[in-house]
């Protein structure tokens, strides 16, 4: 992949708090121009120091990262960021069109943006009013706006559907993916795995700080398998074994899980049938993103 | 930067605290310059009672300069709190930072329009005091004599660089400690009670009493002794009473000047380097 491809790039970034705190540890991240990229973690993983840290709001403590670029916090790297980072902050005291003024004009963005986000958002009618009379849904897409007030080439956006209604939270997916189309970049995270797996080009998992998954939510999930119920479950298996389609089988849930194409179902199904084994269940199967993000943040518990 | 300093002149400008405070202390800097030294004048009692010449417009610079180096300083220090402790407490210095100015852009912005609005808390408080003198001046029938427009364009500068330093105090507390209560809190028990009682054991212990003379009191006062303000009143000007010790004026001014560079200097500091949680 050429360089110039990359929009995020981390080199071992580091965050400590002192002796015993590792919030980020040796964090390699790439980010690909024009990709939604999904970033997933469980609470305390790092996600938002990450974010942070990206945006030159906290330094490292040690490794390198580059945005656009440019040094993190630098003038030239923010020029072409937009960030929502955990819940959006915004003065109280100021309508919502005139906190996105106070952004364009510290952004240097011409004031006729401030109308024009207020419109991708939906909230053009409510721009006069004082945020503090805003509902949770709404300082949300207020902040997302404020995001979008330079039409940035990177959007990081943190858990940007929180407190949302379920179709405010639908209209915000499709927005998103329209976002991430032509060219611009979308960082994206989130603990909602379906929100993810609807939106995201490429998933990255982190866990105690360090990346420990990354692919497309396709490659994360794995091959198809095959799920079969059948009796007597034992015979099943051990023909299952021996047939060349077939390249594992494990003893699963009561069930066997057959690691094969699930184009040779109807082979499988036949050879079983043919060995006299009944056959009640034969369907392909899948892990789902959850299943798959679970595995992967929890394992090292699980060792322990 | 200029599209930075609107911004911050925005923010500000439709902030009630902004407009409370420059209401409270026009009313109370007229109240306590005019409005009860006019009644004591009138009840015979007071302060080695009050004398209608004190009251009239000749004396405008210093009645009213006379409030300026702590009663305004402290309303100066809340303002200086809230332009940026707010901030903390908002998270707004979260989304100012991720725009595309610098981390000390935004802090020269906020310290342009933070220094445009103390113009008006200058001006509000000559104006009000002219007008009290005046009219206390024509009901005494007495002859209206003003200072001269040097002494008041002094005046007006030397109060608008009073409030500017205890601003500044304020900016660095409130960055210090990342929000306005404790900021707040600290920056009133300094300007009450740590000068003061320091001031009052001077007189005991030696060694306290150089360390005075570079109070932000002493000065401030120091610097507007120059202009008028009575020194007599001054002593007996209730929590922010001062009986010296004064410094000469060009002392004076330059100490301040050096505390208003020092607190910046380390509240810029301090803003670049810590992280923006």
């Amino acid at each position: 992949m050429n360089k110039s491809d990359l929009v995020i790039e981390t080199t071992e970034l580091t965050k400590r708090y002192g002796e015993r705190v590792v919030a980020v540890d040796g964090l390699n991240l790439r980010v690909r121009r024009g990709e939604v990229y999904g970033f997933l973690g469980p609470n305390g993983a790092g996600k938002t120091t990450t974010l942070r840290m990206l945006l030159g709001l906290v330094r490292p403590t040690s490794g390198s990262a580059l945005v656009l670029g440019a040094t993190p916090g630098s003038p030239a790297g923010l020029a072409g960021i937009g960030a929502l980072v955990e819940t959006p902050s915004l003065y109280p005291f100021l309508s919502g069109r005139d906190n996105l003024g106070v952004l364009a004009r510290h952004a240097g963005v011409p004031a006729a943006r401030v109308e024009v986000v207020l419109e991708e958002v939906e909230l053009t009618e409510w721009a006069a009013d004082r945020v503090s009379t805003y509902s949770l849904g709404m300082k949300q897409r207020l902040g997302v706006a404020a995001a979008l007030i330079k039409d940035p080439q990177l959007l990081i956006l943190d858990e940007p559907t929180n407190g949302m209604d379920p179709a405010g939270m639908a209209e915000m997916r499709t927005f998103i993916r329209v976002l991430g189309r032509g060219g611009r970049t979308v960082l994206l995270s989130s603990h909602l795995m379906t929100e993810v797996e609807q939106i995201c080009d490429r998933v990255g998992v982190i866990r105690a700080g360090r990346l420990v998954g990354e692919g497309t939510v396709h490659e994360l999930r794995g091959r198809e398998s095959l799920r079969v119920r059948a009796q007597p479950l034992d015979a099943a298996e051990r023909l299952l074994a021996t047939l060349p389609e077939v390249e594992d089988v494990a003893a699963v849930d009561g069930g066997l899980r057959v690691t094969a194409d699930p184009a040779v179902a109807a082979a499988i199904n036949q050879a079983l049938v043919q060995a006299g084994i009944a056959v009640s269940e034969l369907r392909p199967e899948q892990a789902s993103l959850e299943e798959v993000f679970l595995e992967l943040t929890q394992s090292e518990k699980e060792a322990a | 930067m200029t599209t930075s300093v609107a911004a911050e002149l925005l923010v500000v400008r439709k902030r009630s605290s902004t407009w409370i405070l420059l209401g409270i202390w026009s009313v109370l800097a007229v109240l306590f310059a005019y409005v009860i030294p006019y009644v004591e004048y009138l009840n015979g009692s007071g302060p080695g009672n009050r004398s209608l010449e004190d009251l009239l417009p000749d004396r405008l610079v210093g009645n009213l300069l006379a409030g300026f180096p702590f009663f305004g300083g402290v309303f100066a220090l809340m303002l200086g709190v809230l332009a940026l402790g707010s901030e903390y407490g908002w998270g707004t210095l979260k989304t100012l930072f991720s725009q595309r100015p610098g981390r000390l852009q935004v802090f020269g912005a906020k310290l342009i329009a933070l220094g445009l609005v103390l113009v008006p808390f200058v001006f509000t408080a000559f104006a009000l005091g002219a007008g009290a003198s005046y009219a206390i001046a024509v009901r005494e029938g007495a002859d209206v004599a003003w200072p001269s427009a040097s002494l008041i364009l002094r005046a007006l500068g030397a109060g608008w660089f009073l409030l500017a330093v205890w601003a500044t105090f304020g900016i660095l507390l409130g960055v210090a400690s990342r929000g306005t209560s404790l900021a707040i809190g600290v920056g009133i028990l300094y300007a009450l009670v740590i000068e003061g009682l320091i001031s009052a054991f001077a007189d005991s212990v030696s060694f306290l009493e150089p360390l005075t003379k570079f109070f932000l009191r002493a000065n401030g006062y120091s610097l507007v002794k120059g202009l008028g303000v009575s020194t007599v009143d001054v002593a007996g000007n209730g929590p922010g009473a001062f009986s010296g010790p004064y410094v000469g004026s060009a002392q004076a001014l330059i100490v301040l000047a050096l505390y208003a560079l020092g607190f910046l200097l380390v509240s810029g500091f301090l803003l670049r380097r810590r992280d923006v949680a």
